[in-house]
């Protein structure tokens, strides 16, 4: 029950496949996330390729799955480096919050992903709006006192996580739904 | 690679806990602590965090690099704050900060002020990192799903919570496989040069089959879970969850604690408070 046929009906359907992938989307999530790199020339900038792994199960697998992967694959890479579960709470739901926008990116351009190089351009560039605007929600940062100020939030925090996160699902994104899309018509899905 | 849950406080006072208790103080905790920017009261909740952390009988050699991880962050955070804000702090007048001397290159002042800024939201976040270990160290695996699920989190939702912590020991061992097997073919993500797009691309080869493989495996655990009738009905757990009086006590505890912290940040414990042995003269 991929998105990417999927109905708008669909989309918010909780069922065991939406289950089982989320969970795996999450985990995969929570394991890549322990491989970052810093880009050179920055102090603060890094590329989290599993990233990728958020925009994709929600591109693959739809709202639901994306949300989850988002959310709980954050707190639990946050909980597996010693950060906390819920210390940067807010962090989680902004991934959250991508995964279930660049799921729902299939639905609303389904007419226009008629060949399969229009598909892989929408699973670049829905993800990557996804991203930008999904990562708003660290604003909040200012509430929570992580940051003084917008100065702080969008030098340190959001525009340096959505630059490198762009970076990682415009690349990586197309290219896990590429290899996906032949195992999912061989499956049946 | 092991990024497995690690049961490092099996045992301990908090361990016996039910462990809805654990994540209901973490919230509860969070949710005080980020209203406080008065030092005095902020020093009262570190020695709370620290003394419940205390009763997880968590070893410290077990987990030293994950504080070392949480001290670099939390230094940063607290550096990048001081330099970018320029010394500016909310409720405090710029002409009268007690500045020491001026960053160089940033020209950003360094003052009793900000030095106190610095202190409290160093302490703010090690608080709440104290009380985030024992969800990941004294809580049984196994437990997770239930516990959430006796939060009135949704059925299927909980239950893929508890499947994400089932999936991490298998899918990591699956990575480090995969990584081991390109390595003999040559592989190397470590290779310097050719900047991060070079670095993306080098991940390509473990991250496709990985997340493929783990996908197509999943059918078997699809097909296992409709075969027994998923989601037609309201989920069992086969752990029950009772908590017990102590367990009523902390929570209470940690409920009155965020109220009190609530009542006292509209009484001026959210303004910042400047230590007086910082100010000078």
């Amino acid at each position: 029950m991929s998105t990417m046929g999927m109905s708008r009906n669909g989309l918010w359907e909780v069922s065991s496949r939406v289950i089982v992938y989320a969970a795996i989307g999450a985990a995969l999530y929570a394991i890549s996330a322990q491989f970052s790199m810093l880009i050179p020339g920055t102090a603060s900038v890094s590329v989290r390729p599993g990233f990728a792994f958020v925009t994709f199960f929600g591109f693959a697998f739809g709202p639901v799955a994306g949300l989850f992967t988002g959310l709980v694959g954050n707190a639990l890479a946050d909980q597996i480096s010693g950060w906390g579960l819920l210390t940067s709470w807010n962090w989680s739901v902004a991934a959250g919050v991508v995964g279930l926008l660049a799921g729902l990116t299939p639905s609303f351009l389904k007419s226009w992903m008629g060949t399969p190089s229009r598909m892989l351009a929408a699973a670049a560039v829905g993800p990557a709006v996804a991203v930008i605007v999904g990562y708003l929600i660290v604003i909040s940062d200012i509430v929570l006192g992580t940051a003084e100020n917008l100065n702080v939030v969008f030098a340190d925090n959001y525009g340096p996580v959505v630059v490198s996160n762009v970076i990682t699902v415009v690349i990586l994104t197309p290219i896990l739904v590429a290899a996906w899309q032949p195992i999912k018509e061989q499956l049946g899905r | 690679m092991n990024v497995a849950p690690r049961y490092l406080g099996r045992g301990s006072w908090l361990a016996r806990r039910d462990p809805r208790v654990l994540i209901l103080a973490i919230a509860l905790f969070v949710f005080a602590v980020v209203q406080v920017w008065d030092g005095r009261l902020m020093v009262v909740l570190a020695v709370v965090a620290f003394l419940y952390y205390r009763t997880a009988g968590i070893p410290f050699r077990a987990v030293r690099y994950q504080w070392a991880y949480v001290l670099i962050f939390v230094g940063f955070i607290v550096t990048t704050n001081t330099i970018i804000t320029g010394g500016e702090l909310r409720g405090i007048d710029p002409r009268s900060v007690h500045t020491y001397f001026y960053l160089p290159l940033f020209g950003t002042p360094v003052s009793a002020e900000s030095t106190s800024y610095a202190i409290t939201q160093l302490l703010r976040f090690l608080s709440m990192a104290a009380l985030g270990f024992p969800i990941a160290f004294a809580i049984g695996p196994s437990d997770i799903g239930p516990a959430f699920a006796r939060l009135h989190v949704p059925d299927r939702f909980a239950y893929a919570i508890d499947l994400t912590f089932r999936f991490i020991p298998s899918l990591a061992g699956e990575m480090q496989t995969t990584i081991d097997a390109q390595r003999i073919r040559g592989y190397d993500y470590e290779r310097v040069g050719r900047g991060p797009l070079g670095r993306i691309r080098r991940t390509v080869p473990v991250l496709v089959p990985v997340t493929i493989n783990a996908i197509v495996g999943a059918e078997d655990t699809i097909d296992a879970m409709d075969l027994r009738c998923f989601g037609t009905g309201r989920r069992t757990w086969l752990r029950e969850l009772v908590m017990d009086r102590t367990d009523r006590a902390l929570l209470v505890g940690f409920a009155l604690l965020f109220l009190l912290v609530t009542v006292l940040a509209f009484n001026g414990a959210s303004n910042l408070w400047v230590f007086p042995f910082l100010i000078p003269g």
